[in-house]
């Protein structure tokens, strides 16, 4: 555990460095994830005058849009495509912590440059977030993170079958979009799809630590949206090792 | 001891494949066809430990693929593999560390954006290399591939031939006991692949490791490998003395004369003659024959200079890959 926990701060590292000699790039990556948000703010504050909530409700997705950022369609998928999955299947750790420390390292560049945006949109929220209820939000804010990259890591091992892994990561993006709480706040959705996005892992993806924030989930409902999103967690990590498995016995078996 | 073991290694690709047209792309949809490529059939073969190998064949023959078992990468469809006590298919931790694949074709496969040194620490964490083992190690290698120079510089900005030595550099920090080199000296320039060969057979002089290399080009494989095991259309063709193959294919040596007078006598009663020009003539002459024909010639007071050599490995080799080597 540790060793790989060492092996996984390499990888960020290393990660950090290369994404640092690509920080033009990064950047426009970065306003690419920030205007979803902020076309959810402007509209829907348009939309609802004077319910400040959405405000810090938005600020606080923006700042979850940039923590969860997930690129594994570009980063691990072309591995694949280009054969150099070898390279990693020839080091002697396993071989998720080479694009979990890419993740991650892109997170970290992510809000590195969000984080002026961030605090301009702070600045402007008109009531202050209170500080228990972004306490309540972290750990949701963390399993938002890594259930939206086991989510896309998932969809992008589909390149072990075919050479559009980036559309169907796309797919999953545009139901991050609607359903989890980018397009419209979940307390906002018509009726007859709340419980569609109660259930589904979208939500807990990106809006749930925002709605905590903003004191939309509180008392039994925040228990049990914790526990639908431990359990979406469980679930995706378990369908990930499963398609892993898959992915690898067939380019172990026909070599990529 | 067996460092490398294959015994009745086998690899069978399903390809899908259909006709022409519209009407076969429909009719695939429905019902796939599959040919089954056979890449490597039933070879078997053992290497010991610090032994180099020339593994070598055409295009297509299934070395890349039977280094691919070799190193864990691929799983074979029959037989068994064994490196260094271990199934390589199982890419167990311990294993992986004691292996290293180089492949000409991408000799680093660290992120290109960072330093070289970067990388070489990047490798110092994941095989576990100490601090002192890792100062060690880089001084050496260090000297041996004149790598000062590369260390602060990005790898995107490295020629190939500097990629190559980073990349051995990359590879080797670990003191891997086995390694696959796979066309280590593609497209390099002549002082790239000096150095590359110069630099393998030190580090398998030095450390002993145990080294399989696939190249198209027979300088590699003549001044590297004792041993060369061929294989074509995935079966094993020759396994042994590159010299025992000449002699196998080529029931000739090459009688060169270097005359100082007009010669007068029958070249063709001599031998094959290959080429005879300004005083030197190439003959060809069955193995058995050379030495009553040299000392004929030797007794001819004509005779400034010559040489007994074997046929060019290039000949040698193509003929085997054209003809099979018949064993």
């Amino acid at each position: 555990m540790r060793y790989n926990l060492q092996v996984l701060a390499q990888y960020v590292r290393q990660s950090f460095l290369e994404w640092n000699a690509g920080r033009s790039f990064t950047f426009t990556l970065v306003v690419q994830a920030v205007v979803p948000p902020l076309i959810g703010l402007a509209v829907w504050t348009r939309a609802l005058p004077g319910q400040d909530l959405i405000t810090l409700y938005y600020a606080v997705l923006l700042f979850a849009r940039l923590l969860t950022v997930s690129y594994e369609h570009h980063t691990f998928s072309s591995r694949i495509y280009s054969g150099n999955l070898i390279d990693d299947l020839l080091r002697p750790h396993p071989v998720i912590l080479a694009p979990l420390g890419v993740n991650l390292a892109v997170r970290l560049w992510h809000v590195a440059m969000g984080l002026p945006l961030i605090l301009v949109v702070g600045m402007l929220i008109p009531v202050r977030p209170e500080l228990g209820s972004l306490l309540l939000a972290s750990p949701a804010l963390l399993l938002a993170a890594a259930l939206q990259f086991l989510f896309t890591y998932g969809l992008a091992l589909t390149a072990f079958w075919t050479e559009k892994a980036f559309g169907v990561v796309g797919i999953g993006q545009t139901l991050i979009f609607l359903l989890g709480g980018e397009a419209f706040p979940a307390w906002l959705a018509p009726s007859a799809l709340k419980p569609a996005m109660n259930l589904l892992p979208f939500r807990y993806m990106l809006g749930f630590p925002a709605e905590i924030a903003a004191g939309q989930v509180t008392g039994s409902a925040l228990l049990v949206g914790y526990g639908v999103q431990l359990a979406w967690v469980g679930l995706m990590g378990l369908a990930v090792a499963a398609i892993w498995r898959s992915g690898v016995r067939r380019y172990t078996a026909v070599g990529g | 001891m067996h460092i490398i073991s294959a015994k009745d290694l086998s690899m069978t690709y399903r390809v899908p494949v259909r006709g022409e047209g519209l009407r076969a792309s429909l009719r695939a949809l429905v019902r796939p066809e599959f040919r089954r490529v056979e890449a490597v059939r039933q070879i078997s073969f053992e290497i010991g430990e610090g032994e180099v190998v020339g593994f070598i064949g055409p295009n297509g023959a299934g070395k890349t693929t039977t280094l691919k078992i070799l190193s864990g990468i691929l799983h074979p469809t029959g037989g068994q593999a064994a490196v260094l006590g271990h199934t390589p298919g199982q890419r167990e931790g311990d294993f992986l560390r004691q292996i290293a694949m180089i492949r000409g074709s991408r000799p680093i496969s660290a992120p290109i954006e960072i330093t070289v040194l970067d990388a070489l620490r990047f490798q110092q964490a994941i095989y576990r290399v100490p601090e002192d083992r890792f100062r060690m190690n880089l001084a050496e290698l260090e000297e041996l591939l004149n790598l000062g120079p590369l260390l602060d510089r990005q790898i995107r900005a490295l020629s190939l031939g500097e990629r190559m030595r980073a990349g051995l550099a990359w590879s080797l920090l670990y003191r891997p006991r086995v390694l696959f080199l796979d066309e280590p000296t593609l497209g390099l320039d002549v002082v790239a692949v000096t150095m590359m060969r110069r630099f393998v057979a030190d580090y398998a002089a030095a450390t002993g490791a145990t080294i399989m290399l696939t190249s198209h080009y027979m300088a590699d494989v003549e001044q590297l490998c004792p041993r060369i095991i061929l294989i074509d259309q995935g079966k094993l063709a020759y396994d042994g003395s590159l010299s025992g193959l000449a002699q196998r294919l080529t029931p000739y040596k090459l009688v060169k004369v270097s005359t100082d007078i007009d010669y007068r006598g029958d070249w063709e009663r001599l031998g094959e003659v290959v080429s005879c020009e300004a005083g030197r003539t190439v003959l060809r002459v069955p193995r058995e024959d050379v030495r009553e024909i040299v000392a004929r010639l030797l007794a001819d007071k004509g005779v400034s200079d010559l040489g007994v050599e074997e046929p060019p490995l290039e000949l040698v080799i193509s003929q085997a890959y054209q003809e099979g080597v018949g064993v």
